[in-house]
């Protein structure tokens, strides 16, 4: 091929491009499969935490995220309350970040989450007796300091409707009741999308078992606190997203029919059940097979471009 | 020193609707507005002196809270010994006051934005400038927004005491209307404006991404290593195939040629201690520029 060809192919119009992107990664949405994964340490580890810690404990939820990340966030929180709602496990939630709409974005996944499980006659989480929804902060480095402190003072004061209509201190109803202190939960998890977990670590790595749910641009910066033991586990992006589902789905170490085990891995001790009823495989599956077209596109538009750079130098020389 | 400890009942958290809870807020309103007002009419000198005191007093609090000697196994109602003490407790209690004034503040950020926004597009409407009509439409879409949002949270609050609004099938027009502008609406161009940074990384990838030198082609190929490990599929038939090769020819060194385990040894071998050294950077920087600020030394951050 000759060095017009490459240069050609070098200047392929971007709208070319565009059209490829979009007509892949939407065939992609339809391609909701099982695929067969080897889950990361950091999830493996997240998982069994969560299906370890005690249930008559309640768990502290930050969720920091807006729409414009729920590829990943929404899919985070959806699969965190699955298990925690199949756990019968209380829990508390609050956003920390200054942007607005986080609260009731995590508000509404509670409602689809409730919808979806009440079409499967499974229980339905009720405010006040099950889950308790504090609102926004939006100084994320104060609420946690806050929280270190007493966080009797912290929330102090707030209340909550019940079912039966009354307002009530939330320290006494059935999910704060018998809670002091921050040690007095059984985990925390920050859903985020910034850098909001950097402030939970630093405020309250010590005080409460501590794990993550990030965006795969955020999640490369919690490493170095999960390989510390300041972060238990965590789900990075789409992928730790995914094992979570598949793990919920497989367990961990856990004998299947004919005894095959799909999730092995050697660093959890024992076995972890998978999460035996509601949904499991969701919303990161869905999205799991685009996640391969687009890393796929992207790998092919890389190597095309180096080839046809390379190409073109070596055709040009050969002209002269 | 024991009035913050003794404060169960934050204002925040008085009874709603009560009068004292009323009167409070217009106290306060009122008493805000006024401060807010001479703050404007101070000359600059005197602003700038403002600025840094409480910069400076915002900063001693917390430096204090970190070095003085804290009060260990306190109960409640327990007064302190001595001054030190005395000084433990009001920090240990003035915390929760500190940060609920920081959530305010912060919250005030979101205020000043609204404000600049109605100034800016009320000036361009009055003016007629040019595309005045689009901030029509800014102002329509935000006063609506806003009203649905109020009208739908009083409804829930004083309303709906069972928390029936709370399911879909008890929704009412205020919110199918909030529902609509707020997730059918907002959040879906939200979405698709962050969307759109697809389309920019792959032409970039096409266009761009050359492997031009040695700094590049590590990138590179650390960037498709990672990029691999986040593609399961291909991962697992990788994996499987060194299983297999592993069986065959009894070598287990072979495993470390799984796609996962190089990722793993890129991530915790480079890229973790890379992100640590780069976050001391950056914590030693935001010292030095703390200081400066605290002590009023750079001069952008306490100019009014």
């Amino acid at each position: 091929m000759n060095a017009a060809f490459w240069d050609k192919l070098q200047k392929v119009d971007r709208r070319v491009l565009y059209v490829v992107l979009v007509v892949l990664t939407s065939i992609g949405l339809f391609l909701k499969a099982e695929i067969p994964v080897a889950v990361d340490d950091s999830s493996a580890d997240f998982y069994a935490k969560l299906m370890k810690i005690d249930p008559n404990k309640p768990v502290v939820v930050q969720t920091d995220w807006t729409i414009s990340t729920r590829g990943e966030n929404m899919a985070h929180l959806e699969c965190l309350l699955r298990i925690l709602m199949t756990r019968k496990i209380k829990f508390v939630y609050y956003s920390a970040t200054s942007d607005a709409p986080a609260f009731q974005v995590a508000t509404d996944v509670i409602r689809h989450i409730n919808e979806e499980r009440k079409a499967m006659n499974l229980k339905v989480y009720e405010r006040g007796t099950d889950y308790i929804g504090l609102g926004l902060f939006p100084n994320a480095e104060g609420a946690n300091e806050s929280m270190r402190n007493d966080i009797k003072k912290a929330w102090g004061g707030r209340r909550v409707r019940m079912p039966d209509g009354n307002e009530t201190d939330i320290f006494q109803t059935p999910v704060l009741k018998g809670v002091n202190s921050m040690g007095d939960f059984g985990l925390m998890v920050v859903v985020t999308a910034s850098d909001t977990i950097d402030f939970a670590v630093q405020r309250l790595n010590d005080k409460v078992e501590l794990t993550g749910m990030a965006t795969g641009v955020i999640a490369p910066g919690m490493l170095p606190y999960y390989q510390a033991r300041q972060l238990k586990g965590f789900a990075g992006g789409l992928k730790g997203c995914y094992d979570m589902e598949y793990m919920m789905k497989h367990g961990i170490n856990h004998p299947e029919e004919g005894g095959k085990i799909y999730v092995n891995a050697g660093k959890i001790v024992g076995e972890v059940p998978p999460l035996g009823s509601g949904k499991d495989l969701a919303r990161a599956t869905q999205y799991y097979a685009d996640l391969h077209i687009a890393l796929s596109l992207l790998i092919f538009a890389v190597v095309v471009g180096n080839v046809a750079m390379f190409a073109q130098k070596k055709a040009k020389k050969g002209a002269e | 020193m024991e009035l913050l400890a003794q404060a169960r009942l934050t204002f925040f958290g008085m009874t709603p609707n009560s009068p004292e809870l009323w009167v409070k807020i217009i106290v306060t309103f009122i008493l805000g507005l006024g401060v807010m007002f001479a703050f404007t009419k101070a000359p600059i000198r005197a602003r700038r002196m403002i600025v840094f005191s409480f910069t400076f007093a915002s900063g001693l609090f917390y430096i204090l809270l970190w070095l003085w000697p804290v009060a260990v196994a306190r109960e409640p109602g327990t007064l302190p010994n001595n001054a030190v003490e005395g000084v433990a407790f009001w920090l240990d209690d003035a915390v929760p006051r500190i940060a609920d004034v920081a959530q305010i503040l912060t919250a005030f950020l979101l205020g000043l934005g609204i404000m600049s926004l109605l100034t800016v597009h009320t000036q361009r409407i009055r003016r007629k400038a040019q595309d005045w009509k689009y901030s029509v439409l800014l102002m329509v879409s935000l006063v609506t927004m806003v009203g649905f949002g109020y009208v739908d949270w009083i409804q829930k609050k004083f309303q709906d005491p069972q928390g029936k609004l709370l399911e879909m099938a008890n929704w009412g027009p205020v919110q199918y209307g909030q529902d609509l502008l707020f997730d059918g609406a907002y959040q879906q161009m939200e979405a698709a404006m962050f969307s759109m940074i697809a389309f920019f990384i792959l032409s970039a990838a096409y266009r761009a991404f050359r492997v031009r030198s040695v700094e590049s082609t590590v990138l590179m190929a650390s960037a498709l290593i990672l990029m691999l490990s986040l593609m399961g599929a291909l991962d697992f038939i990788w994996t499987t195939g060194i299983n297999n090769l592993v069986a065959q020819t009894h070598n287990p060194f072979l495993d470390n040629f799984k796609i996962s385990e190089v990722a793993g040894w890129v991530k915790s071998t480079l890229q973790t201690p890379s992100i640590r050294a780069i976050e001391f950077g950056v914590g030693l920087g935001a010292v030095a520029m703390g200081l400066r600020i605290w002590l009023g030394l750079e001069r952008g951050g306490v100019s009014a």
